[in-house]
């Protein structure tokens, strides 16, 4: 690591707004309880940064999976952030190994697990879709990267959460073309049970612009909070689904300086949320 | 006391490169072990490039990397089963994967990898399916029919049935081995017991075969108990990393992954075969193909700087 905190603070940055990353990051962490069991993958900055910040801020004895090992990174001054999940070096801080084919066979624990979702398309009853665009599966339109792990890890841990970087009409969408990882189905108010799942679907949806979670009744998502500078009709006009929130929807927390400190001196010091 | 027949003795499970393919035909189930960036058996892929099998169901990773692509562009693959095919902030998607799947030209199975892993497990366990919890409610059994869903008996819950992935070689690379195949890996080892566990043959690539004494040393870290061939190549993942020996050759990547895209984005395969021809058709072994990739290039790669 070459940057060091020092350069940091003469830099400036500290005293920098925060960014819509940021605020996302902060959203996370926000939600995380200590005790709970969080991955941190790679080339996923926010939910890395939401879950180390945790970590730091209020989570002792959160497990922290990084590239595959279990960690506690409480104690590293600067955490380096890795290009790949296979990154070698990320293993040092290692005092256990999840080796593939046990990490997606042992689901019992999972239960204290929250797990972060992203999506290529994201829908109003929480469906994700990471297969693709089109209407003949043999032939896509797009070819999204496949699902990857995301169908089983939002139905076997505890809590989790749809992320989206890019809050468009493109990606928050009426209806998924393809469904990979399942929220809250067609809407109806048994779909979750009929199918055999849990009642709770995804928790929320955490978007450069606003939070929005579900309502209860009705399975649709709402806006929960809009970030700082952000108004409703911001959402609405960048969103493919009609949107549901009150008049006075609050604002969603911005780091404190305690968190924006920790964020851009010891967990995200190359900027990728900047 | 009975004297041991000295003309009877344990066996050596070293073979040469060359030999790797043997076996390997046309239509057969083959598995690549590895992870994304990490761990994929290179020299063991060129030789399966070159012996000329096709319509092969190729088994990937639970999230398979360039290698798969690689494969899928050479055109040897009929079905892929692998729930990503990738080179994280390289490629979010394969490109020849990408191209292939929406061309139709490759059948894909789609699933989990946890689906992945319940199909390995069945294969392993002699069973015709293992049942899982997640897929219901979502595409996953519409788009691949394969995946069924059922009632359990136990429970009267709604499960879905995962097929056995019945592997028929599985080819992987790992850090060390024994000559009696005694495999071990640096770091968590990926996937790779699984694949193996569903192998009827495993054929593993190592970076150094080592006495059976530094084995027995640590014998919790032995992860493939009992491979039938071991090929010894130094560096035989590039450019993909070997943990405990180096890591991922970006650029090298890179350059395969630019070869593939303009094969997507044009639909001419001219940079693409240049790539394929100089790196997996015409090397005629191993180290040729290290001599074209450059003795500097190769020990540049450095696990920490």
């Amino acid at each position: 690591m070459t940057v060091s905190t020092t350069d940091i603070k003469q830099a400036g940055a500290l005293d920098a707004p925060p960014t819509p990353l940021e605020i996302m990051a902060t959203v996370i962490a926000n939600d995380l309880e200590d005790g709970q069991w969080v991955e941190v993958g790679a080339n996923l900055p926010v939910p890395r940064a939401g879950a180390l910040l945790a970590h730091l801020t209020h989570g002792p004895n959160m497990t922290v999976m990084l590239a595959m090992t279990k960690a506690y990174l409480r104690d590293v001054p600067v955490i380096e952030e890795f290009a790949f999940i296979t990154d070698v070096a990320a293993t040092r801080w290692a005092e256990a190994y999840y080796p593939h084919d046990r990490l997606l066979s042992d689901m019992r624990f999972r239960r204290r697990g929250v797990f972060f979702a992203g999506g290529i398309q994201i829908d109003r009853f929480g469906n994700s879709n990471l297969i693709g665009i089109g209407s003949d599966p043999r032939k896509l339109t797009f070819r999204g990267p496949g699902g990857i792990g995301t169908c089983n890890a939002t139905l076997q841990n505890g809590r989790y959460h749809l992320v989206t970087t890019s809050h468009s009409r493109r990606v928050l969408v009426e209806r998924c073309d393809y469904i990979s990882a399942v929220g809250y189905g067609d809407g109806t108010p048994d779909f979750r049970a009929r199918n055999g799942l849990d009642p709770q679907g995804p928790a929320s949806i955490i978007t450069p612009l606003c939070v929005f979670d579900f309502d209860p009744d009705t399975h649709t998502a709402r806006v929960k909070s809009v970030h700082p500078g952000v108004t409703l009709d911001d959402v609405r006009e960048q969103t493919g689904f009609e949107i549901q929130a009150s008049d006075d929807v609050p604002v969603t927390p911005a780091p404190t300086p305690e968190q924006l400190e920790l964020l851009r001196t010891r967990i995200d010091v190359t900027g990728a949320l900047r | 006391m009975t004297a041991i027949d000295q003309t009877i003795g344990r066996r050596s499970v070293v073979i040469e490169e060359s030999d790797a393919a043997e076996g390997l035909r046309d239509g057969m189930t083959i598995a690549v072990g590895g992870f994304i960036n990490a761990g994929h058996p290179m020299a063991l892929i060129r030789q399966l490039v070159r012996s000329g099998v096709k319509d092969l169901t190729l088994v990937g990773a639970a999230s398979s990397g360039m290698e798969v692509d690689m494969l899928i562009a050479t055109g040897c693959v009929k079905t892929l089963i692998s729930p990503y095919v990738g080179a994280e902030g390289l490629a979010p998607i394969g490109p020849a994967f990408r191209k292939a799947a929406q061309d139709g030209s490759i059948d894909l199975f789609e699933l989990d990898e946890a689906h992945f892993y319940a199909g390995l497990r069945a294969a392993a366990q002699r069973l015709p399916f293992n049942p899982w919890r997640a897929g219901l409610g979502t595409s996953y059994p519409e788009v691949n029919p394969r995946l069924k869903t059922f009632r359990d008996p136990i429970n009267d819950e709604p499960l879905v049935a995962v097929p056995a992935i019945e592997i028929d070689v599985a080819l992987l690379h790992a850090a060390i081995s024994d000559t009696y195949g005694n495999v071990q890996h640096v770091g968590t080892g990926f996937g790779d017991r699984a694949i193996h566990a569903a192998a009827d043959r495993t054929i593993v690539q190592v970076e150094q075969i080592v006495s059976n004494e530094q084995i027995r040393a640590n014998p919790a870290a032995t992860s493939v108990p009992g491979a039938d061939a071991i090929v010894r190549v130094p560096y035989g993942a590039h450019p993909f990393a070997s943990h405990g020996y180096y890591p991922a050759d970006d650029q090298h990547i890179v350059e395969y992954v630019n070869a593939a895209t303009s094969w997507l984005k044009t639909g001419s395969r001219s940079q693409l075969d240049e790539y394929l021809d100089r790196y997996l058709r015409e090397p005629a072994d191993h180290i040729e193909y290290l001599e074209r990739v450059g003795v500097r290039q190769v020990l540049s790669l450095s696990e920490y700087r």
